[in-house]
């Protein structure tokens, strides 16, 4: 053996095998209704053996024109539009388009709604990296951790309901504040609007609940040997190719990158919290599952501090009744669950915008999947395109 | 970029103005390395460079000023005549501005970088050496608003089925859900409740 590097066997190995099998490439095609896909995702691949080139992916599925129909609707309409982008984690969405009115208008923004909406903002990521939990490990063959993940996402779910009155989407900000569904109604309008009694006890549970199951769920997945050996070292995403597709949020951050909008943007009163941008070393399928587990922590964190501080004070700022957004362009982006969330707001002074651009951070996410897939044993696509945590309403728009 | 001096005196003048907005200090600073000219806005940046000058631009701020991400990209149909929405409030100029997003990793600075582009005929250098993510933002652009990107590798439909005729984020493509049935549509006559008076829905119904 001596005197041949390991390279070079390789390399005889695989100019052996050509020449005594003539493959012929196949095209491989999954989707667009696969369970892997998360919604309706189509890939074509070129397959040599078990390698995929070329790969194509194929959207558009779940287009619905959000950025055309959001210039003929008023600004309090398009919330109901925006939260249904990316329905995992639907309260987040409405942040940055809220907060870009609000920046045009010049509305400052009562504290007590601000820290409202950041606690549900924080319960939507928690909700959305759990769900993470619960169907990464299930594309790889773990059915288990989906019960731990899904029991816990669940209680997350009824407090944002119990706060919102809904869900998946809440239509929970108005321009100026926050509309709690709690004593609202033709019954009860009497009643003052807040958040529903108990709230923040039940909060104060469901987290200690949230960190005890993500122990569990970290026990579970990080001891299975089959995961390991399909994640680690699999699906590799360079740090300055993750930047150069503008991939963003936990995903980037797998990659070592210690980026997150919530430390340098002022859309909602972070820098008063005390939590850690979570990182990977190296960029791996591994990284970006114990990446996002981790965020669960720093977001159960930074709702504890937030219940254990929130200011009273009135939930709503004073608005006209017709809104009108001043002229003017602004860009504002949130740290979303799924990445860097945005919307350039081009407004003429009407009630609705003239233009509003959605950036969402999936469709930047997966546009990154030919260079990631190629080359990828064809069981790694579906553990590669799992770990990237995409939601194809987020991609579409 | 041979303009070494004028930059140090940027820099100067920018220190001096940081005092104020720090945000217009950075704005300067990004308008002299990319060659254009800055504006300052609620809280964004944005950078009008020639069209000419896109894809230098781009360049000079990935590798001059660390802006490596690559956040969106996308246009703007300002024209007077619209089939949907409001027109504008103001008479503007008819073109088509292309914008496009970048973002430092630090600090989070972000820029907007912004060119006109005829709206008969709009054509620009793609993007795509620069920012490997630019590829299917620029797609969407091209179905979307018909903006040519010369040199881009594949600009294939992306959302839009291959049969489909025209660019339906420009404001001359009408939207025919709102064609068929007015919004407030008639059926929605009912009005929101109330709360005390006060708080009376914001869309009237023309026809209730």
């Amino acid at each position: 053996m001596t005197g041949i590097d390991s390279e070079t066997i390789r390399h005889l190995s695989e100019t052996s095998v050509s020449v005594e099998l003539e493959t012929e490439d196949m095209t491989l095609n999954i989707g667009p209704q696969h369970p892997s896909t998360h919604g309706v995702l189509r890939l074509v691949a070129r397959v040599d053996g078990e390698r995929c080139f070329d790969v194509k992916p194929v959207i558009g599925y779940m287009h619905r024109g959000y950025e055309k129909l959001s210039e003929v609707r008023s600004y309090p309409q398009i919330t109901t539009i925006v939260n249904r982008i990316d329905w995992v984690s639907g309260y987040a969405n409405e942040i940055p388009f809220i907060v870009a009115a609000e920046r045009l208008m010049e509305l400052e923004v009562p504290e007590r709604a601000q820290y409202i909406r950041l606690i549900l903002t924080e319960m939507a990521r928690i909700s959305s990296h759990l769900v993470f939990n619960a169907s990464y490990p299930l594309e790889l063959g773990a059915a288990t951790p989906l019960f731990f993940a899904l029991r816990e996402r669940e209680r997350v779910l009824d407090l944002i309901e119990g706060v919102t009155g809904g869900r998946f989407h809440p239509n929970f900000n108005r321009i100026g504040g926050v509309k709690p569904a709690y004593g609202s109604g033709s019954t009860t309008r009497k009643q003052p609007q807040d958040l529903p009694a108990g709230f923040l006890a039940e909060t104060r549970l469901a987290m200690d609940k949230v960190l005890e199951s993500v122990d569990q769920l970290e026990d579970l997945v990080a001891g299975n040997e089959i995961i390991l050996a399909r994640t680690k070292g699999v699906g590799i995403v360079p740090p300055e190719i993750a930047a150069a597709f503008g991939v963003s949020g936990p995903n980037m951050r797998a990659s070592g990158v210690a980026f997150d909008l919530r430390k340098n943007q002022d859309y909602l009163p972070y820098d008063r919290f005390d939590f850690d941008v979570i990182t990977g070393q190296s960029g791996d399928c591994w990284d970006r599952w114990d990446v996002r587990l981790r965020e669960i922590r720093e977001s159960v964190k930074i709702v504890q501090q937030a219940v254990d501080s929130i200011p009273s004070g009135p939930l709503q700022a004073k608005v006209p009744k017709v809104i009108k957004v001043p002229a003017g362009e602004t860009y504002v982006r949130a740290e979303n669950p799924k990445g860097e969330m945005g919307y350039y707001l081009v407004s003429d002074g009407g009630q609705g915008p003239y233009r509003l651009k959605i950036r969402s951070a999936s469709f930047s996410n997966i546009s990154m999947l030919p260079w990631l897939l190629e080359g990828a044993l064809v069981p790694d696509i579906i553990a590669i395109m799992g770990s990237l945590d995409f939601v194809l309403g987020d991609v579409d728009r | 970029m041979s303009q070494s001096p004028s930059e140090t005196e940027a820099a100067a003048s920018s220190t001096a103005e940081a005092a104020a907005d720090p945000l217009t200090g950075f704005a300067d600073g990004v308008a002299d390395i990319v060659g254009g000219e800055a504006h300052v806005g609620f809280g964004t940046v944005k950078v009008k460079v020639p069209a000419d000058k896109w894809s230098d631009a781009h360049l000079a701020a990935r590798d001059q000023l660390d802006l490596v991400f690559f956040s969106w990209l996308s246009a703007i149909d300002w024209t007077n005549e619209v089939e949907v929405g409001d027109p504008p409030g103001e008479e503007v100029e008819e073109r088509i501005e292309l914008l496009s997003a970048l973002s430092d990793l630090k600090d989070g600075n972000l820029v907007v970088l912004s060119t006109d582009l005829p709206s008969d005929d709009p054509s620009i250098q793609s993007l795509v050496d620069v920012y490997a993510g630019a590829n299917w933002h620029e797609r969407e652009a091209h179905e979307m608003f018909g903006i040519e990107f010369e040199g881009h590798p594949n600009l294939d439909r992306m959302y839009l089925p291959d049969s489909f005729i025209g660019n339906p984020m420009r404001k001359s493509y009408p939207l025919l859900s709102r064609e068929v049935k007015p919004w407030p549509g008639t059926v929605d006559v009912e009005a929101m409740p109330d709360q005390d008076g006060d708080d009376e829905p914001s869309t009237e119904n023309p026809e209730s």
